[in-house]
């Protein structure tokens, strides 16, 4: 039964990673590169006349596109999108999935979608609380180990505001009725978003010189759309292979609900 | 008819699952995670830059 649920993650993940994959190839591989070609122009005319060549010790410590041909950056760009997707299939609705299935709220295909929702907020949304999404050529104030460590703590946090939602909404829907589960459900999330804003301030997305305030804007528009896009993909996918009255919810005997999925996960 | 759960879903999993299958599980999901969002391997970090940047992740 498991590892029913662990195969329907890694599908709708694949559904959702080429999705993904294609949004990455057709927009997101040409649009970063004609932004970065913005930002660098501004930095190649501050800078000394040294051509393209851009060592990695590179003054801005955010240097690209230096060493590998496009081709190769591109392609694994891509496979990365793709697997992206399975990474967030596997983890969020194969095993977070199974774990919480009892707490998140609905029952059926409106399941995966409310659990769907819930990553994209713990997993996207969470940390863009912190660092909004940056165009290229911004240069961060935090050295990488810190910032990798706040990173992980914002989705730590997101994740603990998630899950004590879905929590108080469960225990409180029957005794209290929905309008006031959900108002409490969503409390963990308000109180996240205070936190994070008093904080941190207002996310805000920063316009690297020599880039239009529109053009940055809209790149960080396209990486929430790419991430939303992605979650409904893989809630929709999911809703579509899990079966929440078939073999997989036989919780009664453990033994027999295991190898009843084993044949067909 | 089944007192259905977070507390039973770990309880299943802790008799049907061995340690090794539940260690190897969550390593493999780890390593893909730290591959794609952490990894700074120049070389690595460059060719998913575009990825990084259409995916919103913060170490890129």
């Amino acid at each position: 039964m498991i590892a029913a649920y662990v195969v329907n993650g890694v599908k709708a993940g694949v559904v959702a990673g080429v999705a993904f994959g294609l949004l990455v190839a057709l927009v997101a591989n040409p649009l970063v590169a004609f932004a970065e070609e913005r930002a660098q122009v501004e930095h190649d005319a501050g800078a000394t006349a040294d051509g393209h060549d851009h060592g990695s010790a590179d003054a801005g410590g955010h240097d690209h596109g230096g060493g590998l041909p496009a081709v190769v950056s591109n392609g694994v760009s891509v496979l990365s999108g793709v697997l992206w997707g399975v990474f967030l299939g596997v983890a969020g609705f194969g095993i977070a999935f199974y774990l919480l299935e009892p707490i998140v709220p609905g029952s059926g295909a409106v399941r995966s979608y409310v659990f769907g929702g819930a990553g994209f907020l713990t997993a996207s949304v969470a940390p863009w609380l912190v660092f909004p999404p940056a165009p290229p050529g911004v240069t961060r104030a935090l050295d990488p180990n810190a910032a990798t460590l706040l990173y992980c703590g914002a989705v730590a946090a997101g994740a603990v505001a998630s899950v004590a939602g879905m929590f108080a909404y469960d225990r409180l829907r029957d005794a209290r009725g929905r309008a006031a589960a959900v108002a409490v459900g969503v409390l963990p999330w308000a109180l996240l978003v205070a936190g994070a804003v008093a904080l941190a301030g207002v996310p805000t997305v920063a316009t690297p010189a020599g880039m239009s305030t529109a053009l940055a804007n809209g790149l960080a528009g396209l990486v929430v759309f790419g991430q939303a896009l992605t979650w409904l993909v893989l809630a929709g996918a999911h809703a579509r292979f899990h079966d929440p009255g078939g073999a997989d919810a036989g919780l009664t005997d453990p033994g027999f609900a295991d190898d009843a999925t084993a044949g067909s996960p | 008819m089944t007192a259905n759960t977070v507390h039973d879903r770990l309880a299943l999993a802790r008799t049907t699952l061995t340690p090794t299958q539940v260690l190897s599980a969550l390593l493999a999901v780890a390593a893909l995670g730290f591959t794609l969002v952490m990894l700074q391997e120049p070389t690595a970090h460059e060719a998913m830059h575009n990825f990084r940047h259409a995916a919103g992740v913060v170490c890129h």
